[in-house]
């Protein structure tokens, strides 16, 4: 059982992680911020990155032969490193994401995945 | 007077602990000069949120409350008896202090007053700087007016048209509830607490399906008869197709035909007195007598259709 700060620690503590933030995705309003993130603009991240995955929902959607998506994790490799995000769905309000860019040497993308997905388990239980 | 944001202020730096009480707008509580709970009665508070959805029960939130008097604090106690993670409590009080936050900090007329030392029996959960919550605000409302830049529906019903203007639409999870939620009577907020959301969060999404032409858009002067049916508005208002889809509409001036003020409704072809319940608009403008699924009429015959069954 995590709570939000708490579970930035956390994240930060993956293998190569270099920044994070917990979104929320209805109102593209960053919640809470992880490490190195203090010295970008968070508000603005915060902002492009709910939607991109508010793109990137709307594009799979059409793509995907029913028409809906769902989407678990997202992954974008860059130039300077990866960028996963994470959607968790609450009963409440809509999804929290998880965002958190880690560096392309240093890291372990699928250590990542796994301790990411864990880690949401605690945050939020459904 | 002072408004609520400059009072706000003035407490932060007084790194106040108290309630400031907004008369029937609902009040805020403060902890060291931060904003840790607010609460409107626009707003589904934080125990709705959490019983509506199912997730915690009435008897848990009760018994929280009767805690906070006994030395723990309610959220402590709730997240202390694994009902919720502490990460769902606070994200459940983010969400619905902003959605207060967002009301509260519009309200006019209302006597603030500051009670010194009084808490909300949650406890503090989440602490918001005034002036961050403020710019949050501010933001918020920006986002609602990107969607669909007016007010005009944010107090009505929202009643969804029952035939649109496009072959083929794609919604979000939230947009879908509020669609299936609607019972063409619930105006955004009450359907906020029905749904057990923010407010904000429906609000947008019925922005979103107001400019996606999902919705019936009220017509400019309450009252005043104009040809035009609703729900077409939009696309015919539009003076060709200058006008992005996500404007709202820019009604031609209400036709002078209609019955005056005060006389008996008459079965005319343009005039429709009778409120339209999920019927389209008829792309003819109206030729043929329109038919309502108004729900007197419904059950006026459901009635009679008895009472015949009944002489048999």
């Amino acid at each position: 059982m995590l709570g939000i700060e708490e579970c930035l620690t956390e994240v930060m503590a993956i293998p190569g992680a270099l920044d994070a933030i917990m979104i929320d995705q209805t109102s593209g309003m960053a919640v809470g911020v992880g490490g190195g993130s203090r010295h970008t603009d968070v508000e603005k991240s915060a902002a492009g990155l709910s939607e991109t995955l508010r793109a990137t929902l709307d594009g799979l959607a059409t793509a995907s032969p029913t028409g809906t998506v769902r989407i678990n994790d997202m992954i974008v490799t860059t130039d300077s490193g990866h960028h996963l995000l994470r959607p968790l769905e609450t009963i409440f309000d809509g999804p929290l994401v998880i965002y958190v860019r880690l560096d392309l040497e240093r890291s372990n993308l699928a250590l990542a995945r796994h301790r990411l997905q864990s880690l949401s388990g605690r945050l939020i239980t459904t | 007077m002072p408004t609520v944001e400059s009072i706000l202020s003035g407490l932060a730096e007084d790194r106040a602990t108290g309630s400031l009480r907004l008369g029937k707008a609902g009040a805020l509580y403060l902890t060291d000069g931060r904003v840790t709970y607010a609460e409107s009665p626009s707003c589904p508070r934080v125990e709705d949120l959490l019983t509506t959805s199912g997730r915690v029960s009435a008897y848990a939130v009760r018994q929280a409350r009767q805690a906070a008097g006994e030395g723990l604090w309610g959220g402590d106690r709730l997240v202390e008896r694994g009902v919720l993670t502490r990460g769902e409590l606070e994200f459940c009080v983010l969400g619905a202090v902003l959605d207060a936050v967002f009301f509260l900090l519009q309200a006019s007329g209302v006597r603030p007053r500051f009670r010194p030392g009084e808490r909300h029996w949650l406890g503090p959960q989440w602490y918001f700087d005034v002036t961050g919550l403020v710019r949050e605000c501010r933001r918020r409302r920006a986002q609602l007016d990107q969607a669909w830049p007016s007010t005009g529906l944010d107090a009505l019903p929202v009643v969804p048209l029952g035939r649109i203007p496009a072959q083929r639409v794609m919604l979000t999870s939230l947009q879908w509830e509020v669609l299936v939620g609607t019972d063409s009577t619930a105006t955004p907020a009450e359907l906020a607490r029905k749904l057990g959301r923010p407010v904000y969060s429906v609000l947008l999404a019925v922005r979103q399906l107001a400019a996606a032409g999902l919705l019936r858009v009220p017509e400019p002067a309450p009252g005043a008869p104009d040809g035009v049916p609703a729900g077409t508005a939009p696309s015919r208002a539009a003076p060709s197709g200058a006008a992005p889809p996500g404007r709202p509409p820019e009604l031609p001036p209400a036709a002078p035909a209609g019955p005056p003020a005060g006389a008996l409704p008459r079965r005319a072809d343009t005039v429709r007195d009778v409120p339209e319940r999920g019927t389209g608009p008829s792309p003819g403008g109206g030729r043929l007598p329109q038919t309502t699924g108004d729900p007197a009429d419904v059950s006026l015959l459901i009635r009679l259709r008895n009472a015949l069954e009944a002489l048999t």
